[in-house]
């Protein structure tokens, strides 16, 4: 009975187990673990070259805590890059204020440049007040995702950062596939942005992509980083959230679903050809952004909610 | 042994041992949605709860 409660390669008690249920890993090899697949990932996928400055989306929740934490692990094995990390202030009432305070006091304990860069700053209104306009919570997520993306985009160019990463998981990237399928968004299916394509946009980089959210969770438990934090208000109302329980509940049927998935999304991407190259790139109408189209998504989203 | 859920309600249940695991199932919980602390230390859901151990079932906020 104690031989299960342990972990595979020591005698400490076992905080998680591997999904074949063969390997347990204790609180310390549970942090080397994590950390050297996300170094593999990095590795392998060429995520990170010598001289970057790498802007880290930093919502002080928990992915982006540990992606934090790890990243920060990992820099002084890489050549001259750097970090920084971003934080938006989207203006949610009840939730962000918290996930912010966590940001501040994660960055000052790591010694890592932050910069808070505020959704009224940027777009005239908070979330909160966008999504009033709208008239329902429906399109929240929608409207917080591209003007979230146009904000770290742009602090990012401020800071000159090279590379943005962000903490999508291994659950994050699966659910965004088969939302893309559901749908029927091909061009967001096969679309890569981690080379940066088209070439003028700074790429966006995941190095959890590979972790599970369940064991992004336990690291930050190990590394005594977890605080549970107030959920988004927001979060109930999008497809997404509908998506995740489907997905939990056929992984934990069929384990493995969410690997098959970004198989699939790979395999698509192979078979759609090469990225868009930068020949379809034109500056925003508006805003002078580099797009796909004539407005960009963000300035869409804004027009279409007044003033 | 006590169980505290994740809207941190406490139930009580049978001291016989038990894996952590069934206790979830009969919660209609998804382990992969959950960390689960047994008497303040992360565990492995197969691991047997029995007698007096507390159990904390934590669940994993969306977005991060
Ligand atoms: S749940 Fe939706 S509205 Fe809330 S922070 Fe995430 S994307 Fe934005
Ligand atoms: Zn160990
Ligand atoms: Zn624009």
């Amino acid at each position: 009975m104690v031989e299960a409660d342990r972990c595979s390669f020591c005698q400490e008690p076992a905080v998680i187990r591997g999904r074949e249920q063969a390997e347990r890993w204790c609180a310390s090899h549970l942090a080397v673990h994590l950390e050297d697949r996300v170094r593999e990932h990095i590795r392998e996928n060429s995520l990170v070259s010598p001289g970057d400055h790498i802007a880290v989306a930093l919502s002080g929740g928990k992915d982006s805590t540990a992606l934090l934490l790890i990243l920060t692990l990992l820099i002084p094995e890489w050549k001259e890059v750097s970090i920084t990390a971003i934080t938006v202030d989207e203006g949610i009432a009840e939730y962000r204020d918290e996930t912010i305070e966590s940001a501040v006091s994660i960055t000052r304990h790591l010694g890592i440049r932050h910069h808070i860069i505020s959704f009224p700053d940027l777009f005239g209104a908070d979330l909160d007040t966008l999504i009033r306009r709208s008239g329902s919570g429906e399109r929240a997520c929608t409207i917080c995702g591209v003007l979230r993306r146009k904000a770290l985009a742009e602090a990012a160019r401020m800071i000159g950062a090279t590379k943005i990463a962000t903490g999508h998981n291994l659950d994050d990237e699966a659910q965004s596939v088969l939302m893309n399928v559901l749908r029927g968004d091909l061009v967001r299916l096969v679309q890569d942005s981690s080379s940066g394509e088209p070439d003028c946009f700074i790429p966006r980089i995941k190095p959890l992509a590979r972790i599970t959210e369940k064991e992004v969770v336990a690291y930050l438990f190990v590394r005594d980083s977890y605080s549970e934090l107030p959920e988004c208000p927001y979060a109930g109302s999008a497809l997404r959230s509908e998506i995740r329980s489907m997905l939990g509940r056929l992984e934990y049927r069929h384990p493995g679903t969410r690997e098959a998935l970004l198989r699939s999304q790979a395999a698509i991407r192979k078979q759609g050809g090469p990225p868009a190259s930068s020949e379809g790139v034109r500056r925003c109408g508006r805003c002078g952004t580099l797009c796909n189209s004539e407005i960009c998504q963000a300035c869409r989203i804004l027009e279409s909610l007044g003033p | 042994m006590q169980v505290i859920l994740p809207d941190k309600t406490v139930v009580t249940r049978g001291d016989d041992p038990v894996p952590i695991e069934s206790i979830l199932h009969d919660l209609g919980i998804l382990p992969a949605s959950v960390i689960v602390l047994k008497n303040g230390k992360v565990v492995p859901e197969d691991v047997i709860a029995s007698g007096d151990d507390q159990i904390r079932i934590i669940r994993i906020a969306h977005g991060g």
